[in-house]
């Protein structure tokens, strides 16, 4: 029997609390400093709630380590679609917060489905393509149902108007096929469109550059000529695409939310307020920052969202890049060390399921710091284990939670399964 | 299960995805460093930006006393709205003109200047707002991000008196005025006329500067002190002036619907006791924000109440010349006290020059009595024709007339008092002759001159000859130091004799003993001397002068009046001088002559009869 003491990785759970407590002071110093005179009670709050479900994440933590690994693979397709169901019945019942009808009330407390979501659906996935006999999603239909098990949450995500987390689940697709034997080459093509379409947003010729490498990739990975015709029409597709959306599809004001995000200065007050603001609070941090409750743009509210999606801002400015920098390595480190559980695993579930939770966390990472740093175009989408929310700290904590059982108990697991 | 081959594979697969997380952390780590390392200056100095607002204090502008020490011009406060167009969105430009009862085209005007002058700096958008406004626009705040408030200071006045050419009033800057002067703030008002413009440096002092820390909403947070940032503001300085509020609310009184000029004046130093310039203006409309139709309706006026008639307008001094006429010719020997010249009803050289005074023999002292206008062309003739007309000229200046008093207000005029090099340019060479020049011995012709000069040779003749300056300010006084900016010590004009000037001066109280002025200035208590005059118009009736001064042993006030259309002088401006003599001499003044000029009315004179 393993022991929890001894073979339970505590480098993640060190990791985790590393991540919590980042969490913890950032939060505190965006709603509780000189700014909480600008914020309404309930935000005033939110450093006492997230307190509050760092505490019962932690029991959640160690609850889930007596639990049976097999429980995860085995319930994992009646908890899809009770998450589903959860889902339907928010897009019916629940709560518009920010634009985005994702929440359901119990008292206090709002619920976010879409963040279980997330977990079940890397279950349910998993649990699908490693129950197959012949794992292959080279045989068309197992690759078709498994893109559905992850495509219907997102549209449901997206039926919320939700479209950061629909990101998130989209993102799951190559990672699953990645894992699953996809070769190299191919997903390479299919990631080849998201980057020639961020670089063509800011200019064709970069487009057509990426379009000139991922096909030089291509042909040297896979040496198929049909393939490489294919990654050449899909390039130049998506430059195209891009131009035509940018001159002629869409209304002004989306333009000018284009423009902004490659320019922020075109429209300071409006659509590049935030980015301005972000990076403005990053960047006046400098080595050391500010220090804890002196920064001028958190405190003075300058930042939108800074409990949440601009958390990554707080502390950039109050502490600097010496900060920021320790949260980026500190995130890495966790990255890595559940990418190393998931190839020390010898069972194909928990391997992958452990792959996607780690990709899920890294994608939700650098979405939200790519944002504030304006790499990427805001994308409202909270940083795992910083962000203030307590549905998204909980079900993190849970995926996080299940990896270590599957770690805890990788030797008994074979015998199980 | 996968085998053997396939789970090598998938261990690969896991460990290319490591190694791209973990690139793209140090991406990410690496935008990190260029934004906080690389770029930290850009961003340190926009952070400062943000969150730091240079706000302007305005300095308390001085006040304004009398010779008494009583309060003439003070300060008041008021509510001015701003606008930062950095944060101010041009969408609330309706609501804001409806909350502000204004037109939404003016808002749009003030934005935009605000605009032009600076992005980031509040600019004045709409001064003296009421309170009851201020107070809905503060419930509105938060709808309107970018409008604050400041409080200003707007001049009020005394109710006493008027002395709108006095003061002066004070306008928003302009254009120019920021190129002139780069310590100027849009919506700083500055003085563009009277002592408001002459001492606008001084009145003015320096506003201060302070850093506000604000929010993103742009509410101020307290001051912020940066080490060697900000300074204070200094207080504009206190002027005194030579005013008397009492003679000068007098004699605004006696001027009501009367169009002229008064200057009472201290014959011994210059200082201005009263001025008074008829019609005045409404000052204290014209202070806060601009009621733009009562400066369109002072503007197009036709009687020009703006025009400061004491020191701007130009009239022939008519008979009031003909004193300084006799002290001339006493000095170059054309004439003694003893030359007698009869008037046989004019002078005849080409022409007949006309005079109306009784038909009998003239010395000077009766000339001046009874201005008799034969006495003075021949006296005029003689000077001409002795070749003199420059040495007459640069005599008349030393007296005052011709040449810039210097007084400290704007545009005071300095006259003419011409010379053969005048007469050139006036005429053209060899064009003027004999006939252009004896009209100049009764002050006529191309004479011209202000009432203020004909008040400052007036002082000359009573004081004994001494050139004074005249000037309306006191002193200037600031916490830390006292000037006296325009006061200027009295000087000998060297070739006037004492016995000649004793000889006009008896001259000029027989004006008031038995010559015009005997009916309405002859006060028994108080020896007044004087000399009416009229100023021939070629638009209506004549102007009328009476300079005064008295007593007459020791000249302590000089008085001159000047009436426009006004007819003859020694019914007309005489009285009101008398009346003043009477007030600042006795304390009371006669009451029948007060209520004679108070309803008195213009009377048409022959203007041929230009001897009084």
């Amino acid at each position: 029997m393993a022991s929890i003491q001894k073979d339970l990785d505590w480098t993640s759970i060190l990791l985790w609390i590393g991540l919590s407590i980042i969490g913890l002071i950032a939060i505190y110093s965006a709603t509780q400093g000189p700014v909480s005179e600008f914020l309404p009670t309930f935000i005033q709050n939110n450093f006492w709630k997230q307190l509050l479900f760092v505490g019962i994440s932690l029991g959640l933590l160690f609850g889930i380590q007596f639990i049976n690994p097999t429980i995860f693979k085995n319930f994992s397709y009646v908890a899809y679609a009770i998450s589903l169901l959860l889902m339907v019945y928010t897009l019916f019942f629940g709560q518009e917060i920010n634009g985005a009808k994702s929440w359901l009330r119990f008292g206090g407390f709002g619920l976010q489905s879409s963040e279980f979501m997330k977990i079940t659906t890397i279950l349910a996935a998993a649990n699908f393509l490693t129950s197959r006999r012949n794992l292959a999603t080279e045989q068309i239909r197992y690759a078709l149902v498994s893109f559905l098990i992850i495509f219907i949450p997102t549209l449901l995500v997206i039926a919320q108007n939700d479209f950061g987390t629909a990101i998130i689940f989209l993102a799951l697709i190559p990672v699953i096929l990645f894992w699953s034997g996809l070769p190299y080459g191919v997903a390479l093509l299919m990631v080849s469109p998201a980057i020639i379409l961020y670089l063509s947003v800011f200019s064709w010729v970069y487009g057509l550059i990426a379009m000139g490498i991922i096909t030089a990739g291509v042909l040297f990975l896979q040496r198929s000529k049909w393939l490489t015709i294919v990654t050449v029409i899909m390039g130049s597709a998506t430059v195209v695409v891009v131009q035509l959306a940018l001159t002629k599809i869409l209304q002004p004001h989306q333009v000018a939310r284009v423009i902004a995000f490659t320019n922020p200065s075109y429209d300071p007050t409006g659509a590049g307020w935030n980015v301005i603001q972000a990076k403005t609070a990053i960047g006046s941090g400098g080595w050391t920052g500010k220090g804890f409750l002196e920064g001028t743009q958190t405190q003075l509210r300058f930042l939108p969202e800074q409990w949440t999606d601009f958390i990554f801002c707080v502390v950039g400015e109050e502490f600097g890049f010496l900060g920021a920098s320790i949260l980026i390595l500190v995130f890495m480190l966790f990255l890595l060390r559940l990418l190393q559980l998931s190839i020390n695993h010898k069972n194909p579930f928990a391997q992958l399921v452990t792959l996607s939770v780690a990709a899920v966390y890294f994608m939700h990472f650098f979405i939200n710091v790519g944002s504030a740093t304006a790499l990427l175009p805001v994308i409202g989408i909270p940083l795992p284990f910083i962000s203030y929310g307590g549905s998204a700290f909980i079900a993190n904590t849970l995926m996080l939670a299940i990896c270590l059982n599957m770690d805890l108990y990788k030797r008994e697991f074979s015998i199980y399964s | 299960m996968n085998d053997i081959r396939n789970q090598h594979r998938t261990q690969l697969s896991i460990r290319v995805m490591q190694v791209l997380f973990a690139t793209l952390c140090l991406v990410v780590l690496g935008r990190v460093f260029y934004l906080q390392v690389i770029e930290y200056e850009k961003y340190s100095m926009q952070g400062e930006r943000n969150s730091i607002r240079q706000e302007i204090i305005p300095s308390a502008r001085g006040l304004v006393f009398d010779r008494n020490g009583e309060l003439l011009v003070s300060n008041e406060p008021i509510f001015t709205l701003t606008v930062n167009p950095a944060t101010y969105d041009t969408s609330n430009n309706t609501l804001l003109a409806k909350l502000l009862d204004v037109e939404v085209s003016h808002i749009r005007e003030q934005v935009k200047t605000a605009r032009r002058y600076s992005w980031y700096r509040s600019s004045p958008l709409l001064s003296d707002i009421d309170f009851t406004q201020f107070a809905i626009i503060q419930q509105n705040l938060w709808q309107l991000p970018g409008i604050g408030h400041q409080l200003e200071s707007k001049r009020t006045y005394t109710d006493k008196i008027n002395a709108s050419h006095i003061f002066g009033y004070l306008r928003e800057a302009d254009i120019k005025d920021f190129e002139n002067n780069t310590s100027l703030f849009l919506g700083d008002k500055i003085g563009k006329s009277g002592l408001e413009l002459i001492y606008e440096e001084r009145l003015r002092g320096e506003s201060g500067i302070e850093f506000k820390r604000v929010n993103a909403y742009g509410q101020a947070l307290g001051s912020f002190v940066v080490e060697n940032e900000g300074t204070n503001p200094i207080e504009g300085a206190n002027i005194i002036t030579t005013i008397d509020a009492d003679l000068q609310a007098f004699a605004e009184d006696l001027m009501i619907d009367k169009t002229g000029a008064i200057i009472v004046m201290n014959p011994n130093t210059g200082a201005i006791l009263t001025m008074v310039s008829s019609p005045n203006y409404q000052v204290d409309r014209l202070a806060g924000r601009l009621d733009r139709t009562y400066w369109a309706h002072i503007n197009s006026d036709s009687t020009r109440p703006l025009f400061n008639r004491a020191v701007s307008s130009r009239q022939p001094p008519g008979s009031t010349f003909k004193p300084l006429m006799g002290l001339i010719g006493l000095e170059e020997g054309l004439i003694t006290s003893t030359t007698n010249i009869p008037n046989t009803g004019g002078y005849q050289r080409g022409r007949l020059y006309r005079d109306i005074a009784p038909k009998r023999d003239y010395n000077l002292e009766k000339a001046i009595t009874f201005s008799s206008n034969t006495y003075f062309y021949k006296l005029m003739d003689d000077i001409a024709s002795s070749g003199r007309l420059n040495i007459w000229s640069e005599r008349v200046k030393d007296f005052g007339l011709g040449v810039d008093l210097e007084i400290d207000l704007p545009s005071s005029t300095t006259g003419i008092v011409p010379d053969s090099a005048f007469l050139d340019r006036w005429f053209g060479v060899r064009k003027w002759g004999l006939g252009d020049l004896i009209n100049l011995g009764i002050g006529q012709g191309v004479l011209s001159v202000s009432p203020l000069q004909i008040a400052t040779m007036t002082s000359a003749i009573a004081n004994g000859g001494y050139r004074i300056s005249p000037y309306l300010v006191e002193q200037l006084e600031t916490p830390f130091s006292t000037n006296f900016p325009n006061k200027r010590n009295p000087s000998k004009i060297d070739w006037v004799q004492k016995k000649h000037l004793d000889l006009v001066k008896k001259g000029m109280r027989g004006v008031v003993q038995e010559g015009s002025g005997r009916f309405y200035v002859k006060n028994d208590s108080i020896a007044i001397a004087g000399k009416t005059g009229t100023a021939q118009n070629p638009h209506g009736y004549s102007h009328g002068w009476f300079t005064s001064f008295a007593p007459f042993e020791n000249p302590e006030i000089v008085v001159t009046v000047f009436l426009e259309n006004a007819g003859f002088a020694s019914i007309s401006a005489a009285p009101i001088a008398r009346l003043l003599h009477e007030f600042y001499l006795q304390g009371t003044y006669n009451s029948y002559v007060y209520n004679y000029v108070k309803n008195w009315e213009p009377q048409e004179d022959n203007s041929d009869q230009t001897a009084e």
